[in-house]
């Protein structure tokens, strides 16, 4: 544990296309490039050890990512900062670098900046509203039953903690806090699925911004 | 940078990041700033354009100059097309955003002739009339280079400008020359009258072709300023040649994901079907520091975990002794492989091996391209069953457990009994592996061999050849299927359609212009994917223009004949490739340039210099 390092970074704009998987590969060559000395694995293929706390969907924006390596030499956490976002293509930032304090398995609440956008806002803000106040908020979520993919129809109102809602201009404007972790993860983008059927005039746009990720009792995950 | 318009698109798509741009190391420019815009296509997929080495080196070459900007553009996959084409959406450039039509010169490259038709599509997606005669604007002037530029007869109508040979020099001249008649504000047929007088510009419309009744060309006539013969332009000095210190480093996994140092050009071979042997001579070599210099830089400013050593026959580099040691002493430690493609059975030497198996572990890939050692001398595959065994042994000795066989099946000369010789040796590879007193204990053996069908190409000792049809080919695939004896053989093979279409554009003219116009029309595309290929509305667009395929694919052409290539000057001797065809007919072979020097006329292109001699 002596040598273990946390690397918070904010993945934006074009970034957001990046896949999960090419996001590792991406970091990894960014810390090669960077020159900060990490440990790698010792099998027969020795890879670069690096454990993201959460995986982020593609196509959703985050200010909050978060990346554990190990460090096998000296380097300054300002240094290693520097570094990284000299070599880190753009919409990638290396935002902060730390000892990590809590587990991964620690987090269980992600707050979510949401723009949707609409020709009438005001409806699609009303529309919405009125979703979030019904009994319960149903959707299909993707399961296993044994080794069978089944889909199973879930309430995820309890899973909902806080939602704030305006309309703006061109958009409706949803700050919301859902369940996040291993266990209760909920994708925004299945309860704006649930949220927005059946509302009659088009969504042009969905944009998805991951603002912070919590702890069970509030506190920011670092 | 993308419009709101494009990105409302990606989210429809699979592999968004295909379209995104903003890739490490992509360059952006601010377009005030520049005199000129390139747009550089590669007409297939992002995965398999990326992958290009020509199209990297070309980019950070353009992009060094101040006064111009260099951008990609791929083609877009089935999904990106059809929701372009239903929005009203221009095929744009990756680093900009901007629709091609924008752009004051278009380059392809043409790798392969399997992609004419994307050339088409992207052009037309791109908002650019596909045909040059109705680009009468000076801009966008569209223009062809790679491989495939050695007969390009079969897309003169759609290009303005060809570049046959290496685009290093010449690109740059071409933009100069481009610039200032911009700024002049020339007309079209000016600029191009300048640009034919440049050494390796080829500009089709200069030349009139006409034909005797029988379909085989009567004349090519030079008109306005053009020459006789377009001579391909060469670098002299690789070693002082502009090189990359930067790729893209794309975000989705292409098929060539690592940095590439180049180390030299041409081949000292002179395999009788292979056209790359001959058209890339006189051999010219870099320097082990050189290369060494190059893959240390790209590794540093890519993050690559591998770099690979490229070039045709990577083991016939003088410099490969002293090059590996080298690369080793900084690759090692950072856990960075090294990798080795292409190469030779006859000096596969053991310390090579032992070198190799300091990094990871890949497959072991032979070509003996031929199964009977007559076969292999009429195409001058100059090895011997003995070696092929010899280093199998070796390779399983040393804990390979499975080889990779390419060979070649519709060869000139080729009877029955070389199909069946095929089987055999497969099998003698196997009986190899169950020689080994040592075999690792419960493992198998796999022998995997990849028939491809022989398609005759210019500038080579075939190219009077007839191909094989169809019928031809699979009687063989099936005839070689009966030899196999054995599921530790796995045999694959290509399709004979595609190798028949193939053939038919290496060696076209310009009378299959038509026929790519009309095939692209009925939706031909990405006729390199099995999924795409269309082959009944390729036979209808021969058909309703009143060509024959045949004509071109499986016709013995007279040595006398004019064909569509000759008036572009590859250096090497049409005598010389006549004198070989003779000898392979005779099953003679003709040792490699640095045992003899074969006088094929390449080095007249450097000033009578090889690096062969």
């Amino acid at each position: 544990m002596q040598n273990d390092i946390r690397i918070f970074f904010t993945k934006t704009g074009m970034a957001k296309y990046i896949s999960h998987l090419d996001l590792m590969r991406c970091m990894s060559r960014a810390f090669k490039r960077a020159q900060i000395p990490l440990w790698f694995t010792e099998g027969f293929n020795p890879h670069l050890f690096m454990t993201f706390a959460r995986p982020l969907s593609l196509g959703q924006e985050s200010l909050c990512e978060v990346v554990d390596v190990r460090l096998v030499g000296e380097m300054t956490f300002k240094e290693m900062q520097t570094r990284m976002n000299a070599v880190l293509p753009r919409d990638i930032t290396v935002v902060g670098v730390a000892k990590p304090v809590h587990k991964p398995s620690e987090i269980a609440v992600a707050e979510y900046a949401i723009k949707l956008f609409t020709d009438s806002p005001n409806a699609l803000c009303e529309y919405i509203q009125s979703g979030f106040e019904a009994q319960q908020i149903t959707v299909l979520k993707k399961a296993k039953q044994g080794r069978k993919k089944i889909e199973k129809e879930i309430d995820i109102k309890p899973n909902v903690l806080n939602f704030e809602i305006a309309p703006q201009e061109t958009h409706v404007l949803l700050n919301v806090s859902l369940t996040a972790g291993d266990q209760n993860n909920i994708n925004p983008t299945l309860l704006l699925s649930a949220l927005t059927a059946g509302f009659p005039s088009e969504i042009e746009n969905t944009e998805i911004l991951k603002t912070k990720i919590l702890m069970e009792d509030g506190e920011q995950f670092c | 940078m993308l419009s709101r318009a494009q990105e409302k698109l990606l989210a429809k798509v699979q592999k968004p990041a295909r379209y995104t741009g903003g890739e490490l190391n992509s360059v952006v420019k601010n377009k005030a700033d520049v005199k000129l815009r390139y747009a550089f296509c590669f007409p297939d997929s992002y995965e398999i354009g990326m992958s290009h080495l020509g199209m990297k080196i070309l980019y950070s070459l353009v992009n060094e100059r101040a006064d111009a900007w260099c951008e990609r553009v791929f083609a877009p996959w089935e999904d990106m097309e059809t929701l372009l084409r239903e929005n009203h959406m221009p095929l744009y450039a990756l680093e900009s955003g901007d629709a091609l039509s924008e752009f004051d010169m278009i380059g392809f490259t043409l790798q392969y002739e399997l992609s004419y038709s994307n050339v088409l599509n992207m052009l037309d997606l791109g908002g650019v009339p596909i045909r040059s005669a109705d680009r009468t604007d000076l801009t966008p002037i569209v223009v062809g280079g790679g491989p495939c530029a050695c007969n390009p007869e079969p897309m003169a109508d759609f290009f303005d400008i060809f570049l046959p040979g290496e685009g290093e020099e010449v690109t740059n001249e071409l933009i100069d020359l481009l610039i200032a008649h911009k700024e002049k504000g020339s007309d079209k047929l000016t600029f191009l009258r300048e640009a034919a007088k440049i050494e390796g510009v080829y500009v089709p419309a200069f030349y009139d072709v006409t034909y005797h009744n029988d379909g085989t060309i009567e004349a090519v006539t030079p008109k306005e300023t053009a020459p006789a013969k377009v001579k391909k332009r060469i670098i002299a000095d690789l070693d002082s040649v502009y090189y990359p210190e930067k790729f893209v480093v794309p975000f989705i996994d292409i098929v060539h994901d690592r940095a590439v140092a180049e180390v030299f050009r041409g081949c000292i071979r002179g395999c009788r079907f292979c056209q790359a042997g001959f058209i890339y001579r006189p051999i010219r070599e870099k320097s082990s520091d050189t290369v060494n210099r190059q893959a240390k830089c790209l590794c540093d400013s890519t993050g690559y975990d591998e770099v690979s050593l490229c070039s045709l026959s990577t083991s016939d580099y003088t410099g490969i002794e002293t090059l590996i040691p080298k690369m080793f002493q900084w690759a090692l430690p950072e856990k960075i492989n090294v990798a080795l493609p292409s190469l030779r059975v006859d000096n596969f030497s053991e310390e090579l091996m032992e070198e190799l198996k300091k990094v990871r572990k890949s497959g072991l890939t032979f070509a003996p391209e031929a199964g009977t050692q007559r076969l292999r001398d009429a195409i001058n595959k100059n090895v011997t069953e003995e070696e092929v065994l010899k280093t199998s042994a070796q390779a399983f000795r040393g804990g390979w457990t499975s080889v990779k066989l390419y060979f070649m099946m519709g060869l000139p000369t080729e009877t029955l009994e070389d199909i069946a010789g095929i089987a055999d040796l497969a099998q003698k590879v196997v009986n190899e592996f169950y020689k080994n007193p040592d075999k690792p204990k419960g493992k198998g053996v796999t022998v995997s061999i990849s028939v491809a069908s022989f398609v005759p190409k210019p500038f080579t000792p075939f190219q009077w050849e007839p191909q094989d049809t169809m019928e031809q080919l699979v009687a063989k695939q099936k005839h070689l299927m009966e030899n196999v004896h054995t599921h530790k053989i796995q045999v694959s093979w290509h399709q004979s359609r595609t190798s028949f279409l193939e053939g038919v554009f290496a060696r076209g003219d310009r009378k299959l212009c038509n026929v790519i116009e009309s095939a692209w029309r009925k939706g031909c595309k990405f006729d390199g994917w099995d999924e795409y290929f269309l082959f009944d509305k390729w036979m209808e667009a021969f058909e309703e223009n009143g060509i024959d395929p045949a004509f071109y694919s499986n016709r013995r052409r007279e040595f006398s004949e004019i064909l569509p290539w000759d008036h572009l000057d590859y250096g090497i001797r049409k005598a010389f490739l006549e004198e070989e065809n003779k000898k392979a007919h005779e099953s003679v072979t003709t040792p490699h340039c640095r045992q003899k020097c074969a006088a094929c006329g390449a080095a007249k292109l450097n000033g009578g210099h090889c690096d062969a001699k």
